[in-house]
This record gives structure tokens, C-alpha cells and sequence, in this order.
């Protein structure tokens, strides 16, 4: 089994070039500085990213809860340990067919999560528009119960006229339509030439098609860090003022943020985690953004539009 | 202090990268407090000839006086293009580096192939750190030129169980790092460190309880990913999961015992 070499042993077995030796002598200069450095200099770089963290209020515009117990500790433990203030949540039924029932079970999670902590959480519901009757029904119950948004999954594209009444209710009640997206490689090859893996799922040129028909609306374009080709997103939804981004999803590509700036524009772009809590700050963090563009991104552009409806946060 | 064990140089064909020189990575160093850097020439993942990728980081470290005290290099070899026995002496003795980074899907071989296999067992005698990566970039959106597959670390138990004794960093840890009780005791035993930048990292808490607090250190995956994620991974745990003393090792106090500095 291996033991740790020491510093004596490695150069030994290295022999190492005067070159190399050059190098090995900086970092073990460097080394030594930082070794006797004291532990309050180590610790208060430390406490600059947190205080940082914590300096920004934060809406996570795209959280969600799940079928398992400890759903809600969990989401809010990240939570808290990252200072999201408030998390709008949504649990839409994932498969790709679904029943009328499957929705009423991931209302009632998200329904009885708001009830039990309406300080932290900002309830979303779900609908597949093909049950028509029932989706409308569905979505009076929900708003009956504190809903204050929209969200729709890959079950039916959101340009789908099955969509139309239902974004016609969400315009009334100043709602925000926030829809599972994607664009990648999917089955075929790049720009979704052959489609997503998902036959109805949401591409760019889906969501355009609808924000052009109902501008009136405000679009949210799910999650540009979830895998999907960003740089093509954000160069497609450049010119459309209703449809607004998230950051959310585990991919953290540096440079993703600044990207969205530059296409986006500071004023459509929402934080988001997908429950990818580190990457969801740090990327914001990381960016080349002002103090107020920060603020912007975190926190006012979703309160912003949250407002219109009355869904705010104070 | 805050020690990087996951950075790069160089370009990625696929899309504009920003901080991928010395100088420029230097700037996020300062702006983080980094301190130290373990990097290599993303280049080499594409040069048939690894060793070109090798002599160009050498060359940019030598650039600056300022660069050979802040970065630590590492090679990127493939063990089946010829010549990489002699390209690995020569980047061990006379560029000064102190580690490999392998690709065997780029590289397209299999990781328990003799030569891999050969060419750990040197790094091991060389007193070598051997890098593997889950992936350079997310596949979901990859360009349609680029590799499909990614690793987990079931896929790189073959070669630690081969030569447990040499020394190993896994970067990027995006996917799956859960194997089988028998593989998680040999890694507990093995002198390596998962950095902290992959994303499959997000209750860093448990991990520690699951693999112990030597198995840890910062890395960013720069300039590929954000540079912050693997740092607020470590400073937002919480006392009950990390002391002081922890992270000082997940900053700074693994890499400098497993790199030898």
C-alpha cells in the first residue's frame, strides 16, 4: 500500500533538472511563506466569499420540491446555508406521458409546501394542456390555493394551441408562463436538427413562435445551465423582451453569465438554482457583473415581474 | 491559502475560453486569493503529439518569473502514441512536472491497457500524481464534434486497483463517485484527492464522512467551469461538518501533502 512520500523522497526519486529544480524551488518558497502565514489571514479569505454570498438578497426563480420525505428540509437546508431568501418551487410530472391525476399530485406537494412555509417558498403549478377542461379547472384550484405562477413541462410544446387558453388565464392573472426548455445535441445532432430526445419538448424556436403571438405575456426560458447549448439559447432569444432566462442547472461553464449579458441584456436574466444550489450562486458570483447588475440578477428582475401580478416579495 | 488542483491553459476547439493563459489565470488567482495552481495544456487533450502541448506549457511558465512560483505543471501524455516513455522522463526531469493527466476517451484506449497501465506504474516510481477528469465539458452540449461519453469513478477504479500505490487526483467528479464497499476501502487506503469542482459534489459533508477529509481539496476546473463553485463547496460547510483544521486541509492542506510542497 502506498505511503505519503515525503518532500525529501519525492525530489530524490524526480531527479529533477535544474529547470525543474527552478521551479520546485518557487513553490517550495511560496509554500513556506504561506505555511507560517497565520491562521486569521487563511480564515478571512474565507469569510469574504460567504459575507459576499450573503450580501446579495436572493429569489431562486426555478427550485423544486420532490416525492420524498425530506423534500423540504432538504431544499430550505441549501437554502439557508447559501441565503436564498425565497424559492419558487414547482413539481411537474417529468415523464414524458402523464394523467390528469399525476398533476393533481404534484399540485397538492407543492400546495401543501406553501401552506406549511409561506415565508420561503412561492408555489408554482403544473398542467398538461392536452386535458383541457380539467387543465383549466386544475389551474383555478391552484390559484384558488396561493399559487403564483406557471410551470410547464416537455409533455406539449408551449406553442401548442392546446397552450392558448391557458396562457390567455396566466395574462389575466399577470402570471409568469415558465417552461421546462431545451436545446442541444438531442437524439441527432446540433441545433436539435432531428429534434430533442423528447419529441414535445420546448426549443427556442417553439417559445418565440408564442412570445411573438402573445406579447403581452411574460416567458420564462428554463435553466440555460441545464446541459443544454447556451450560447445557441441566448443568441436565439436576443430579441424578444418577453421572454426572460434562467441561469439555473449543474452546468457552471464559466463565462455562461457574461454570455447572457452580452445577448440578454441585465434586465431579463433570473437566478435560478434547479436545485444545483452551489452552482447557482457561484456562476452569478464568478460573473463580470457591477454590484447593482448583481442585485438585478439575484433578486430584483423576478421580483420585478413577480410584482405585476401582486406575487412579490417585500 | 488556497491551493488549485484542477486548472488549465490553452484552447478548447469548440468554444471561445477566456482566462486560459498564465497571465489571465493569474488574474483569477488574485482576485479568489489562490495562491498555487496545478495546471496543464488543454492542447494536449488534441495534439496527436502530446509532447508539443507539454514543451508549450513549459515554455509559458518559463515566460515570467512570476508564473513558476504560482503554477504547478502537470503533463498530458497518451500512452499508446509512441515515444511516451520518453516523453514522460523528459517532462518529469527536465520540465518539472510533478503529474499526468490521462484521457483515455479522448485518447481512445482502455484504462487497464498495458501501456496506461505501464505508464501509471512510472508515474507511481516517479513520484508523479495521476490525473483523470469525469469530463472536460458537459456532453449535453457538446459540439457535434466532440466525445459523447463521460466517466464516473467506477470507470477509474480498474487502473487504482491495479496500482494502488500510485498517487491520483480524480478532477470534475460530475458523475456517479459511489462504488462498491471493496473499491471504497481501496480508496480510502490510496493517496488521492477528488477535487471539488464537479458537480456531482453538491452535500460535500457527507462525502467527507464517506471518504474521510484527506480525500478532498479545492479545484475549479478553470477556465472551462466558473472559478468559484469548488470554493463555496468548502466555505459554506457548516462547523458540525468541517472545523477549522478540515478546511484548512480542503484549501490548502491535502494538496500540499499529496504534492509534496
Amino acid at each position: 500500500m502506498n505511503k505519503s512520500l515525503s518532500r525529501r523522497k519525492f525530489l530524490s526519486g524526480t531527479s529533477m533538472s535544474v529547470a525543474g529544480l527552478m521551479l520546485e524551488s518557487n513553490l517550495r518558497n511560496v509554500g513556506l511563506k504561506k505555511q507560517t502565514g497565520n491562521m486569521d489571514q487563511e480564515e478571512s479569505s474565507s469569510r469574504d466569499v460567504m459575507k459576499e454570498v450573503m450580501k446579495y438578497r436572493k429569489i431562486d426563480a426555478h427550485a423544486h420540491l420532490y416525492f420524498s420525505p425530506d423534500t423540504i428540509e432538504e431544499q430550505l437546508g441549501f437554502a439557508d446555508r447559501l441565503g436564498i431568501e425565497k424559492l419558487s418551487i414547482s413539481r411537474p410530472f417529468t415523464g414524458d406521458v402523464g394523467t390528469h391525476q399525476d398533476v393533481i399530485e404534484c399540485n397538492n406537494l407543492i400546495i401543501n409546501a406553501i401552506k406549511k412555509h409561506p415565508d420561503r417558498f412561492i408555489g408554482f403549478f403544473t398542467l398538461i394542456p392536452t386535458f383541457a377542461k380539467e387543465s383549466l379547472e386544475e389551474l383555478k384550484r391552484c390559484v384558488d390555493a396561493g399559487m403564483s405562477g406557471y410551470k410547464g413541462y416537455l409533455q406539449v410544446k408551449v406553442n401548442d394551441p392546446s397552450y392558448y387558453p391557458i396562457i390567455e388565464k396566466l395574462i389575466d392573472l399577470k402570471m409568469i408562463c415558465f417552461m421546462h426548455t431545451y436545446s442541444g445535441l438531442g437524439r441527432g445532432g446540433y441545433r436539435t436538427k432531428y429534434g430533442n430526445l423528447y419529441p414535445n419538448e420546448t426549443i427556442p424556436e417553439d417559445m418565440i413562435d408564442i412570445a411573438k403571438r402573445y406579447p403581452e405575456m411574460t416567458f420564462q426560458w428554463a435553466h440555460i445551465g441545464a446541459g443544454g447549448d447556451w450560447e445557441y439559447q441566448c443568441k436565439a432569444l436576443k430579441d424578444y423582451p418577453n421572454i426572460y432566462i434562467d441561469t439555473s442547472g449543474s452546468n457552471n461553464e464559466a463565462e455562461m453569465v457574461n454570455y447572457a449579458i452580452k445577448y440578454i441584456g441585465e434586465d431579463r436574466i433570473f437566478y435560478g438554482s434547479d436545485t444545483s444550489y452551489y452552482q447557482g450562486v457561484s456562476k452569478i458570483l464568478d460573473a463580470d457583473l457591477t454590484d447593482a447588475q448583481r442585485r438585478k440578477i439575484f433578486f430584483e428582475n423576478y421580483n420585478n415581474v413577480l410584482r405585476k401580478g401582486g406575487y412579490n416579495v417585500d | 491559502m488556497l491551493i488549485d488542483i484542477n486548472a488549465y491553459v490553452g484552447h478548447w476547439p469548440f468554444k471561445q475560453l477566456k482566462h486560459n493563459t498564465c497571465a489571465t489565470m493569474l488574474e483569477n488567482m488574485d482576485r479568489f486569493g489562490v495562491e498555487l495552481s496545478v495546471i496543464s495544456n488543454l492542447n494536449g487533450i488534441f495534439y496527436k503529439d502530446t509532447q508539443a502541448a507539454n514543451e508549450e506549457l513549459y515554455k509559458e511558465i518559463k515566460s515570467n518569473r512570476k508564473f513558476s512560483s504560482r503554477f504547478i505543471p502537470f503533463a498530458v501524455i497518451n500512452p499508446i502514441y509512441s515515444g511516451w516513455q520518453n516523453d514522460l522522463e523528459a517532462c518529469s526531469k527536465r520540465l518539472g512536472m510533478k503529474g499526468v493527466c490521462l484521457y483515455p476517451l479522448y485518447h481512445d484506449y482502455e484504462i487497464t491497457d498495458p501501456a496506461c497501465v505501464e505508464l501509471v506504474k512510472r508515474a507511481r516510481d516517479r513520484g508523479m500524481i495521476v490525473s483523470f477528469a469525469h469530463r472536460i465539458v458537459d456532453s449535453r452540449q457538446r459540439s457535434w464534434m466532440d466525445i459523447s461519453k463521460e466517466m464516473s469513478l467506477k470507470d477509474i477504479m480498474p487502473i487504482i486497483r491495479e496500482v494502488p500505490d500510485a498517487k491520483y487526483f480524480v478532477v470534475n467528479a460530475a458523475n456517479s463517485i459511489t462504488v462498491s464497499e471493496e473499491d471504497t476501502e481501496i480508496l480510502k487506503k490510496t493517496d488521492m484527492l477528488f477535487d471539488t469542482s464537479g458537480r456531482i459534489l453538491s452535500n460535500l459533508g457527507e462525502m467527507l464522512k464517506r471518504y474521510g477529509q484527506d480525500k478532498f481539496a479545492f479545484g475549479t476546473h478553470s477556465p472551462i467551469l466558473d472559478y468559484l463553485c469548488g470554493l463555496l463547496r468548502i466555505e459554506s460547510l457548516y462547523e458540525r461538518e468541517a472545523d477549522a483544521k478540515t478546511k484548512q486541509l480542503l484549501r490548502s492542506g491535502n494538496a500540499k501533502r499529496i504534492l509534496g510542497i
